[in-house]
């Protein structure tokens, strides 16, 4: 006789899922505008730290050292943490939401600052000194020159930050924000369903992921340099 | 030089400190805020049943959950006035000393380290430990487990004291210790565990919804008392909420707090004796 | 609002927390010894493997770098008994780890051997070497240095990704932090003192690899 108790599981598995739905779709949209407005703020931010790492005086170079050796030390969970109290203690409240979002860009800036100035100090100086001698002011260098020759570069890594940031969007379940595990959480509490529950979320993750990392293949190959 | 900068600092941060608590004396007490407010904010939790967790509709519900509802009730003569704040187990006393939340009832066990950081209100339950096993497994019951010594493994939900609380019972049992609960219910079925240690009324929760599939050693220990805590300092808004609880044990909303317990715990209460208190007797 | 630090719970609690910082360390040094044999196997297979080959080496880091290691930790932990696999929790921790790591490790050893020049493979097969001993007298050294400065990061993020096996029970850093959390409820101070323990020790093991990085530079 085969055994079919694990089909009988399995409709179960599919029955709860169906009662679930508006509450995955739910998480899953909390989880994917966590991450994009990280991985935008984090972008934006991380662009700024590398060009203080690059061109900045000494001060600022210093300055920022600090903030992103210290960002890059410290467990994503205990940023998201300190973001939600450390905040609260000089009376500026962030809810649980915008504390995550804080923290994960934060993390995102430190990231994308470190590949953007590795892109930035690989052009050769050159290139700046033929700049400067054909008259363009350094904004004009920056923006013409240095630029896009940096984002061809960094494309690759970025691509990968922003999947961390979809992974560590998992972390502001601990400060109440009800992106995709925190439901998970929640489901696997009122059914027991864990493992069930737990793979379809890894399966969620894995979709939004590798989305994502088509999607940088994709910009690679339109933006390459024609050989 | 540095000195100084140093100096000017920590003047600074203590200043912004200072204004924030000076600010927090000028909006008065809490009760008032609240009545202001019109509304109550309870933190809790979602993924504990029976306490707090998400019905199939996706609402909150749970015996934590009524708690706030009673307050409400108390407050507004509205028992949905009501906002929760999800918060992790660990987020409990920090959103309460933080000013996050008014007041937190989230299973949350008076110990007298804790009383030293948030003020508990009067308790609304009483619980106890107890082990869940297997049905049909290698241990039937308590006297199997005990008699198989350092063999056993029990799940735990993890706590400072939850080695000492299993040992108490099974003195030379291990003892593995997870950060929720769906992972000590997990350890129990993948067989990474033989036996689960965890609150009465989650255990009899769990086996409600998994009928015939585990069963209860029949062992409890480790009395321990559930009450909802405030922030340190403000008599006035404890006094209200102790109020409003002891009503609903012993007073005018006993049959709201009665209802509660039937659908979380599957219990019928004796209603309160009639007559001389029963707090004196 | 007004909160005052209090750590005197932290410091009485601050030997748990070190032999906690301890064993993170064991399994990340653990983790990064296994994953980097499973990662050279894996690079040498993409880069110049057969096609088959090739394709299964793709499918396992298009699937371990996009999965959430969380998944993977409690797949191998409580699945992998359920089909009766049954290891330790402490080695379940460190397979998965590896197995994770060597995902990441594939593509920097995979750029690393991208990075030597053909030129090199044809000097040693002009003087005689067999492509075994080309690889691993010729590439695999050049390689190694190329890569460094990645496998520093890589290290340093496998040590971070410790944190996680507080989900199953591993006392490590977090699980002990947790731990005091639970009773204390000093949760802003546990997790300053934890955090500068992560902090100081990413950037001691940053430090010890950017002096190695320098002592196995070659001299200008």
């Amino acid at each position: 006789m085969l055994d079919l108790s694990v089909f009988n599981d399995l409709s179960l598995f599919a029955n709860e899922i169906w009662i679930a739905r508006y509450a995955l779709l739910r998480g899953l949209g909390v989880t994917l505008s966590i991450s994009a407005l990280a991985i935008v703020a984090g972008s934006v931010l991380g662009v700024g730290v590398a060009l203080g790492l690059v061109y900045g005086p000494r001060v600022v170079r210093a300055t920022i050292r600090v903030y992103v050796d210290i960002v890059r030390g410290t467990p994503v969970l205990v940023l998201v943490l300190a973001s939600y109290y450390i905040f609260s203690t000089v009376g500026l409240d962030l809810g649980p939401f915008q504390a995550g979002v804080l923290a994960l860009a934060v993390f995102c800036s430190s990231h994308v600052g470190e590949i953007v100035r590795g892109a930035l100090q690989a052009i050769p100086p050159g290139q700046t000194e033929a700049a400067k001698a054909i008259g363009l002011t350094f904004g004009q260098t920056f923006s013409s020159v240095l630029w896009p020759q940096a984002l061809r570069q960094i494309l690759p890594t970025w691509v990968n930050t922003a999947a961390e940031m979809v992974k560590a969007s998992t972390l502001l379940s601990v400060i109440g924000v009800a992106e995709l595990l925190l439901r998970t959480q929640e489901i696997i509490s009122r059914n027991f369903l864990s493992l069930h529950f737990y793979f379809l979320a890894g399966f969620l993750y894995f979709l939004i992921n590798f989305g994502i990392e088509r999607l940088g293949k994709y910009v690679e190959r339109k933006t390459a340099v024609p050989s | 030089m540095r000195a100084s900068f140093r100096a000017g600092v920590i003047a600074l941060a203590s200043s912004l400190l200072l204004s924030g608590a000076a600010l927090a004396q000028d909006a008065g007490g809490t009760l008032d805020k609240v009545l202001a407010r019109g509304h109550l904010i309870v933190g809790t939790g979602s993924t504990n049943a029976p306490w707090h967790f998400k019905g199939a509709d996706d609402t909150l519900q749970g015996f934590d959950v009524d708690m706030g509802h009673i307050i409400a009730k108390a407050l507004f003569n509205d028992p949905n006035k009501v906002e929760y704040v999800n918060q992790s187990s660990d987020a409990r006393i920090p959103n309460i000393t933080t000013g996050k939340v008014d007041i937190t009832c989230q299973f949350m066990t008076v110990t007298g380290a804790r009383a030293q950081q948030v003020a508990f209100t009067i308790p609304y339950y009483r619980e106890g430990v107890g082990l869940m096993l297997k049905a049909g497994g290698s241990y039937k019951d308590f006297a199997a487990l005990k008699a198989a010594g350092s063999k056993v493994t029990v799940a735990v939900l993890q706590n400072v004291y939850a080695e000492a609380m299993v040992h108490a019972a099974l003195p030379e049992a291990k003892v593995d210790q997870y950060d929720s609960q769906d992972l000590v219910y997990q350890a129990l079925n993948s067989g990474r565990a033989d036996a689960v240690a965890t609150d009465q009324s989650s255990i009899a929760w769990f086996m409600t919804q998994n009928a015939g599939r585990y069963v209860d050693a029949g062992y409890g220990w480790s009395p321990q008392t559930y009450a909802c805590a405030v922030k340190r300092g403000d008599q006035d808004w404890l006094n209200f909420v102790n109020t409003a609880l002891h009503e609903a044990m012993t007073g005018v909303e006993f049959d709201t707090y009665a209802k509660s317990y039937k659908t979380w715990f599957g219990k019928d209460l004796p209603p309160p004796q009639i007559g001389f208190p029963v707090e004196f007797k | 609002m007004g909160y005052t630090l209090n750590f005197s719970a932290v410091w009485r609690s601050f030997d748990l927390l070190l032999g906690g910082l301890l064993l993170s360390l064991e399994l990340a040094a653990a983790a990064l010894a296994l994953g980097a044999v499973i990662g050279l196997a894996v690079a040498f297979a993409l880069a110049g493997g057969p096609a088959p080959l090739r394709r299964v080496a793709g499918a396992y880091v298009t699937l371990i770098r996009n999965l959430p290691i969380l998944v993977l930790i409690l797949f191998t932990y409580f699945a992998l008994p359920q089909l009766g696999v049954r290891i330790d929790k402490i080695q379940s921790f460190v397979l998965t780890l590896a197995v994770y790591s060597g995902a990441y490790l594939a593509e920097v050893f995979r750029a690393g051997l991208l990075s030597v020049p053909r030129g090199v493979k044809e000097a040693g097969l002009a003087i005689g070497l067999t492509p075994m001993q080309i690889r691993t007298s010729l590439v695999l050294p050049l390689m190694l240095r190329n890569v460094l400065p990645s496998l520093s990061s890589t290290l340093i993020s496998l040590f971070k990704d410790t944190s996680l096996a507080a989900a199953i029970a591993v006392p490590e850093l977090t699980f002990e932090a947790r731990k005091i959390n639970v009773e204390t409820f000093r949760v802003i101070e546990v997790w300053m003192v934890t955090s500068a323990l992560y902090v100081v020790t990413c950037a001691v093991l940053a430090a010890l690899m950017r002096a190695l990085e320098r002592r196995l530079a070659i001299p200008k």
